[in-house]
């Protein structure tokens, strides 16, 4: 890591897995920024800002209103000057037609919400401390969905 | 070959009707040559007869002249010169007759010329002594030198006149033997051919009542397949026409008319008449497709509507084709169906297969929303006490703790139950990805799902080497996880579970609980020696929501087992359970061979 911090952005209409999601980056102990968005229309504007830091991993509820996840993932892949932001979806779902498009679409990791605080610390951590270049160039199906 | 069929074809009586013809007319023509034959003979007998006739009457005549003659030297009596007179004449007229008579023999020509001469020699001689005798003074001696000359010339002409006689004679045997000659093989000529014809018309009697009896049979055959017809017409609701293309008379099938709802034959059937009964936004098609029929042969099945009398509207297909059934006599032939329950049945159908599908649609948007929208607040009332237990649990008084406990327990089990119904609702979906997968590889992964549970109870999981089978990979590994998931969680507390699973070929038929068919099933027997079950309940253990146990004994949703009856039903296979209470159960999977 070349940058003192890591950038961490979330997008999830659920306020309460905001509150998760802030709390176990606090409670975890890495340098990190961590900012959140409640929708993907207020997401992808603060992207397509100029002056925005662009997160290192961006995390992508699949289920929000306005702009869902895939369609927030569809317009990050095209756009080239989002290439090197490492995308992880976020859902509560873990059905094979979700797992299915994102995959195809160029997302680099699925992670199915945890129903136990302490796994979502562990899983958080291991996401964001992964060497992403090696991760993606080994990237397959099998290894898409994270388990724990 | 070719002549025993000879004799079966209509040719063979025209044949035997030409040859019969051509022996009368033969006949004809013999008879009438014997005919004509015996009237010129007879006419030759009567002429033959004639000259005799005159030849003796010329000789008489010379004898008359002479006669007279010496009547009139004996006697100088002039009267007797008169028939010597006479005789002069009558002389002429006779031989002039025998002439006529025998203009066409050569021979008698030459004989009457000799006997002209004789004649004219014998009459000189007569006139010579006739003047000598009335000269005065005659010489006696030259008088009868002349009268034996004179007796000579008779005597020849006499002689010549029965040659004559001889050789008409012998003309007349001629021609006798001549004609006998002829006739005498004619009667068996006749009498042969006569029995040939009668042999020819006796087969050909044979061959016409053999062809009656046929044609009889034939009549009956095919008036019994008439009948036939118009039972099937009336049994399967369809009717038949026909249209003579040379002369465009129509034929209508008594159920053509109950079609249109009429009673059989009660209008004449042509065009013009059934076409009142076409639907009026049918009637073009109805022309557009009869339109073609010449140029193609054949009008290919079409749907159109007609209106009965009473107003009702019937469904009616109906196709046809232009047959030649004699060399150049063409006929449309062509049946209608009436299809209007079918086409009733295939309206229902449909409306009750949209009814199903939106049902369908309900329920599964019911079952994702059941299952999946109801992991939220779950998740979140999980991860709330999983804070709280972490954070604020020493705080909480110990009669707190045990219902925090207990709520963990609740919503563990309700997440428990939600994850397996989502799955089973997921289980009944249609899309389904048909490959060729390895058993082995699907047991290796299931195993890995399980291996937590494995480790824990130290199981043992044997299995022979198993096929690979066209199906639903992610399936048949689910149906693996429940089986052997179910085996370990039902295994005895002392005893480290032996999970056998068995591979073999087998057909329906001598296997428990199968259809009694002669298909082949690929057959998976999982076999543990867990704490296994009563057989009674060998069948409810399949069932949504069916257990065996307590759940406070053993932890269950009673969906598991649901989960692979469904798999297997969706690979049109059969799953069997076999129980023996303390020893162990049996589970055994037929998956269809293709």
């Amino acid at each position: 890591m070349t940058a003192d911090y890591i950038t961490i952005c979330l997008a999830d209409d659920d306020e309460d897995d905001r509150l998760f999601f802030t709390d176990a980056f606090d409670e975890l102990r890495i340098n990190t920024r961590v900012k959140t968005f409640k929708d993907g229309v207020e997401l992808m504007n603060y992207l397509n800002h100029a002056d925005s830091i662009l997160p290192n991993v961006l995390f992508l509820d699949l289920n929000m209103p306005k702009k869902n996840g895939v369609e927030c993932l569809l317009e990050i892949k095209k756009n080239v000057k989002f290439n090197d932001i490492a995308i992880a979806i976020y859902s509560t779902s873990s059905t094979e037609e979700h797992i299915e498009e994102t995959f195809v679409n160029g997302a680099n990791i699925y992670i199915k919400k945890p129903n136990d605080f302490e796994n979502l610390k562990k899983i958080l951590s291991e996401v964001v401390t992964i060497n992403w270049q090696y991760h993606t160039s080994g990237l397959n199906k099998d290894n898409f969905l994270m388990r724990m | 070959m070719e002549i025993m069929q000879l004799h079966k074809s209509p040719l063979f009586l025209k044949i035997i009707f030409i040859v019969s013809l051509a022996i009368i007319f033969f006949i004809g023509a013999i008879t009438f040559k014997h005919i004509t034959v015996l009237k010129k003979t007879s006419t030759w007998i009567s002429k033959s007869y004639e000259v005799n006739i005159e030849l003796e009457r010329l000789l008489s005549h010379v004898k008359d002249a002479e006669t007279g003659q010496r009547g009139y030297l004996l006697s100088k009596n002039k009267s007797f010169l008169k028939p010597y007179d006479d005789s002069n004449e009558e002389i002429k007229k006779s031989y002039k007759r025998v002439a006529e008579l025998t203009v066409n023999s050569r021979a008698q020509q030459r004989n009457l010329k000799k006997l002209q001469y004789l004649i004219s020699r014998h009459l000189n001689y007569l006139s010579k002594t006739l003047y000598l005798v009335e000269s005065k003074g005659y010489n006696e001696k030259i008088v009868s030198t002349n009268l034996v000359t004179g007796k000579e010339a008779m005597d020849s002409i006499r002689v010549e006149i029965e040659e004559m006689i001889t050789t008409q004679k012998n003309l007349l045997q001629y021609r006798q033997n001549d004609y006998n000659s002829t006739m005498n093989y004619t009667p068996l000529l006749i009498y042969l051919t006569l029995l040939i014809t009668l042999i020819l018309i006796t087969i050909a009697f044979i061959k016409m009542n053999r062809d009656v009896v046929l044609l009889k049979n034939t009549v009956h055959t095919l008036s019994v397949a008439i009948e036939v017809n118009n039972l099937s017409e009336i049994i399967g609701n369809f009717g038949s026409w026909q249209l003579n293309l040379e002369t465009g008379t129509y034929t209508f099938s008594d159920n053509q008319y109950r079609l249109l709802g009429c009673e059989p034959q009660s209008f004449e059937a042509c065009a013009h008449e059934y076409l009142k009964f076409i639907h009026p936004d049918d009637l073009e098609i109805l022309t557009e497709k009869t339109q073609n029929i010449k140029s193609h042969n054949i009008l290919p099945p079409f749907t159109y509507r007609i209106i009965r009398e009473n107003g009702e509207v019937r469904y009616l297909k109906s196709m046809g084709q232009i047959v030649t059934i004699s060399s150049d006599n063409k006929t449309f032939i062509g049946t209608t169906r009436d299809i209007t329950s079918e086409i009733d049945d295939q309206i229902l159908t449909e409306e009750r297969n949209r009814e199903l599908e939106s049902n369908n649609k309900e329920l599964s948007a019911f079952n994702y929303i059941a299952s999946h929208d109801l992991q939220e607040p779950l998740r979140k009332i999980e991860t709330f006490i999983s804070r709280l237990v972490s954070k604020d649990f020493n705080n909480i008084s110990a009669s707190g703790q045990q219902y925090v406990g207990s709520i963990q327990k609740s919503t563990n089990r309700m997440r428990v139950l939600i994850e397996d119904l989502l799955q089973f609702s997921r289980t009944n979906k249609t899309e389904k990805n048909v490959v060729n997968a390895d058993l082995n590889y699907l047991l290796e992964n299931a195993k890995h799902d399980l291996a937590q549970a494995i480790e824990e109870k130290k199981a043992i999981i044997q299995s022979n080497n198993l096929p690979t089978l066209h199906i639903i990979p992610f399936q048949i590994q689910q149906l693996f996880i429940n089986i052997i998931g179910n085996s370990l969680k039902y295994s005895k507390k002392d005893v480290a579970p032996i999970i056998k699973l068995t591979y073999s070929q087998i057909v329906s038929n001598e296997e428990e609980f199968l259809p009694n068919t002669h298909h082949c099933y690929h057959k998976i027997a999982i076999e543990d020696n867990g704490i296994g079950f009563e057989q009674e309940y060998a069948k409810n253990i399949f069932v949504l929501f069916n257990r065996l146990h307590n759940k406070n004994e053993y932890q269950g949703t009673g969906i598991g087992l649901a989960i692979c009856k469904k798999i297997v039903e969706n690979h049109k296979g059969f799953i069997t359970a076999k129980g023996n209470l303390g020893v162990g159960s049996q589970f055994n999977i037929y998956l269809p061979v293709e």
